[in-house]
């Protein structure tokens, strides 16, 4: 007994020498690098960082996510962030792809919860994050000291305003937004007789009057004809609802709208849908390229879906294209922001990246790489953008579609908890349905609320 | 003790009182060189422990002290949370049954995975153990599945087990030979089935290894003795092969336990919906990946409630871990699965040596 606390002793004996020999070597360093700054002439010192100054090399780290078209089309080309390396050569950016929004929140929030390690100079912002915008823009810079109030005119009004945190600090620049039209597989629906071209395709479902009763409808047509499933991801369908509505999972003043009954409504129609056989029953962002070969008909489509389902949809044997309509008309979903961190070493740089990316010029060239439609009003009547059309989509005149679609977009207010109640709340619920837990719309509503319960939103 | 005192001659003397009368004789000198020769390895190893302390124990002992606290993602000290004691712990309890699902969940994947691998473990090995020509390019096969990333395996294993209305390999393979397709993801068996199979690709491999080694240990003449002694193979490898590795055994079947309760990547690629809570329902939902919910889900990011779900599986795997040992120390040296005393194997000894006598 004796002799192991004798040994503990002079165990820490040890640990204490050695980290004295650890902290030695520190403190020697430092010191060494101080007396060497105080010997070394000053005047030469300030001649040196003035030459410095002009042609600094400066270093930009960048985190976007999903794909907003920055990181170049398709095969590579025009990066936007090498297209900025070539004008400024003094500047280097280092860009990160954090995947899908929801793991670049979790990457952002715990890079604050960490007091700012590994916050990138630029961060990309989803509208979805907006409504804990106000209580993370501390960790954000106020762009308005770098000139926000002058390119304000930039984008259009809405979009400028999402960007506003409740005290009037400017956290973002707006990038794209999310106006809404519908992909579809135009050789089943071809198949199936409804429609031989995207305008009458736009024309079956009602035109600039659809409805969600026109949508469910026609999907039946079109399921008793070709015996596929009508619409892909019916959780994309929900949410594209939601966004739609004045208010939705939250009131404009900010409180829980949970008891919603255009919601409770909207989810009846998917349970109805689904027992029908009209959904295809694939979860949200689960699909394999092949689920885009054939087996259902429709997509709701936001400009920057056309970016992610590329790949699916051109590696099969069915020709895709897109329509102007949306069931209940104009709703926004998605689009982002970029915004400058409070870890930025150089935040006038970084300000200026930012400001650079959300340009009309540059937000044309996302657009052109991956749809993601600009909010930027210059680039919105540009016709690069206009008349940009989408081979892989039949050559739809994506630019004007979206144009058309974009109009009449009101912002919806977005609560803290909103992308937990849309991701893990309703699209655990949906899932339940796609998995067969869930056959009748009360219990449908009744998980709603239970899970919601579950995940502490009350 | 006794003996010590009586060759010193001085039978009243303890032992401590010896080595202090040493260490009076001792010049300074020799007690310094006794004193460096004795303790620097402990120096030498210290930055191994100090490294531990500050990313190990440091981490573990803040994880309990942020679980007494309502503790955001983006909190950044303990100014800016409140102290609610043990509120976290009986939220996890008692607030609602995911915890005690999730755990369930947790278990029902740890025995459908570690039963059969160590099992087929043992097996591999005892087959790698025979005289099988191009040995190493055998042993390097079965540790090749564990090159492979946890989450590589996952995507590949999702392609492979889907519900039948998305297709997937192994429902055409089940429609092949005529049966029924199997839900693989939203049925809560089938779903822990096709989790288990992930595992024990990944692990079977590294645990066979490690039991061969251990095999390869075993005395050679033991195997001979019992082959002369008319011992088949299956009586040779539980008589002889399986009390022989039984600390090997105890290891691997520890560290199993450890892993198996911690089981995160793979339910969370399984299921790889943003949002997701381990499928449908939370029907493949473990305990770890509660804990990642709970804390990393975006706008949630209740680190107070994480710490305190990730406190009390640190207690469910201790207890496990326990129980483990103590029913693999059960493995008993003469494999009749009875803890034999020693006074019982020397009295059976001698039976055995009387009889061969006896027939002599």
């Amino acid at each position: 007994m004796r002799t192991n606390t004798r040994r503990g002793a002079v165990f820490a004996a040890g640990v204490v020498s050695l980290s004295m020999v650890l902290a030695a070597c520190g403190s020697d360093s430092s010191s060494d690098t101080e007396s060497e700054d105080a010997g070394s002439d000053t005047s030469e010192e300030t001649e040196g960082s003035d030459e410095a100054a002009s042609d600094e090399q400066i270093e930009l780290t960048v985190t976007v996510f999903g794909n907003g078209g920055y990181e170049g089309d398709a095969d590579g080309n025009n990066n936007l962030f090498r297209l900025y390396e070539e004008t400024h050569p003094n500047v280097t950016i280092k860009e990160t792809n954090a995947g899908q929004g929801g793991d670049a929140l979790t990457a952002l929030l715990n890079a604050i919860g960490a007091g700012g390690v590994g916050l990138p100079d630029v961060q990309m912002i989803e509208e979805g994050w907006r409504g804990q915008m106000d209580e993370l823009s501390g960790s954000f810079v106020d762009l308005t000291e770098y000139g926000a109030e002058d390119i304000k005119d930039r984008w259009v009004d809405w979009k400028f305003e999402q960007a506003v945190s409740s005290d009037g600090k400017v956290w973002g620049y707006g990038t794209d937004i999310g106006p809404q039209g519908l992909c579809y597989d135009a050789t089943l629906l071809e198949e199936s007789g409804i429609a031989s071209s995207r305008e009458e395709f736009a024309e079956a479902l009602g035109g600039a009057d659809a409805t969600w009763d026109d949508f469910w409808s026609v999907g039946e047509e079109f399921t008793s004809a070709t015996g596929v499933p009508w619409l892909g991801v019916s959780s994309f369908a929900m949410n594209s609802f939601v966004n739609q509505q004045e208010e939705g999972y939250y009131t404009a003043d900010g409180e829980l709208n949970t008891d919603n009954p255009e919601i409770q409504a909207f989810l009846t129609q998917i349970v109805n849908a689904t027992n029908d056989g009209l959904t295809a029953k694939i979860d949200a962002w689960t699909w394999n390229n092949e689920d885009f070969h054939g087996n259902f008909g429709v997509h709701v489509c936001p400009g920057w879906m056309l970016g992610a389902i590329t790949e699916a949809v051109s590696t099969g044997d069915h020709q895709w294209d897109f329509a102007d309509v949306f069931p209940g008309g104009a709703t926004n979903w998605g689009g982002s922001f970029f915004g400058v961190t409070t870890e930025a070493e150089n935040p006038t740089a970084a300000a200026e990246l930012a400001d650079w990316l959300t340009a009309p010029e540059q937000q044309i060239i996302a657009f052109q790489n991956a749809g993601a439609y600009p909010s930027q009003v210059e680039a919105q009547t540009d016709v690069a953008v206009t008349e940009l059309t989408n081979e892989v989509f039949n050559e739809a005149p994506v630019g004007e579609i979206l144009s058309s679609r974009a109009e009449g977009v009101v912002a919806q207010y977005k609560g803290p908890q909103d992308s937990v109640i849309q991701d893990t709340v309703m699209g655990g619920v949906i899932s339940e349905l796609n998995a067969g837990q869930i056959s009748t719309p009360e219990e449908a509503w009744e998980r709603f609320q239970a899970l919601l319960a579950e995940n502490g939103i009350e | 003790m006794t003996d010590l005192a009586t060759r010193d001659g001085e039978s009243t003397a303890t032992p401590d009182a010896l080595r202090e009368e040493r260490r009076r004789r001792m010049s300074p000198r020799d007690k310094w060189r006794r004193f460096t020769y004795r303790f620097t390895p402990y120096l030498y190893i210290s930055p191994f422990f100090i490294i531990f302390a500050v990313v190990g124990l440091f981490p573990l002992a803040f994880t309990a002290f942020v679980s007494f606290y309502d503790w955001r993602l983006t909190t950044q000290s303990v100014d800016d949370a409140t102290f609610i004691g043990l509120q976290n712990y009986s939220d996890v309890l008692f607030g609602n049954a995911v915890f005690w699902t999730s755990l369930a969940n947790t278990f029902s994947i740890f025995l459908i995975s570690t039963i059969p691998q160590i099992i087929i473990a043992t097996f591999i090995a005892v087959m790698l153990d025979r005289n099988l020509r191009a040995k190493t390019f055998w042993r390097m096969g079965v540790l090749l599945p564990y090159v492979v990333a946890p989450v590589a395996i996952a995507i590949i294993f999702s392609a492979i087990f889907r519900d039948p209305t998305q297709g997937g390999l192994m429902n055409s393979l089940l429609e092949l030979v005529g049966l029924d397709p199997v839900n693989w993801k939203s049925d809560r068996i089938p779903s822990h089935i096709a989790i288990a199979l992930m595992v024990n690709f990944r692990w079977t491999g590294y645990n066979a290894l490690i039991l061969l080694a251990a095999m390869q240990a075993v005395p050679r003449d033991l195997y001979e003795a019992a082959a002369l002694d008319g011992a088949g193979a299956m009586r040779r490898f539980f008589s002889v092969t399986l009390p022989s590795i039984r600390g090997t055994m105890i290891f691997v079947v520890i560290t199993a336990t450890m892993g198996g309760l911690r089981i995160f990547d793979e339910v969370r690629m399984y299921d790889p919906r943003p949002g997701s809570v381990g499928g449908p329902g939370g029907i493949f939902r473990t305990v770890v990946l509660y804990m990642y919910d709970t804390g990393f889900n975006g706008a949630k990011g209740d680190l107070g409630k994480a710490s305190a779900i990730a406190w009390l599986l640190f207690f469910i795997i201790l207890i496990f871990a326990g129980l483990n040992f103590w029913l693999s120390g059960r493995i008993a040296t003469d494999g009749s699965g009875k803890k034999v005393s020693k006074r019982q194997l020397r009295r059976e000894a001698a039976a055995i040596v009387n009889e061969q006598e006896g027939a002599r």
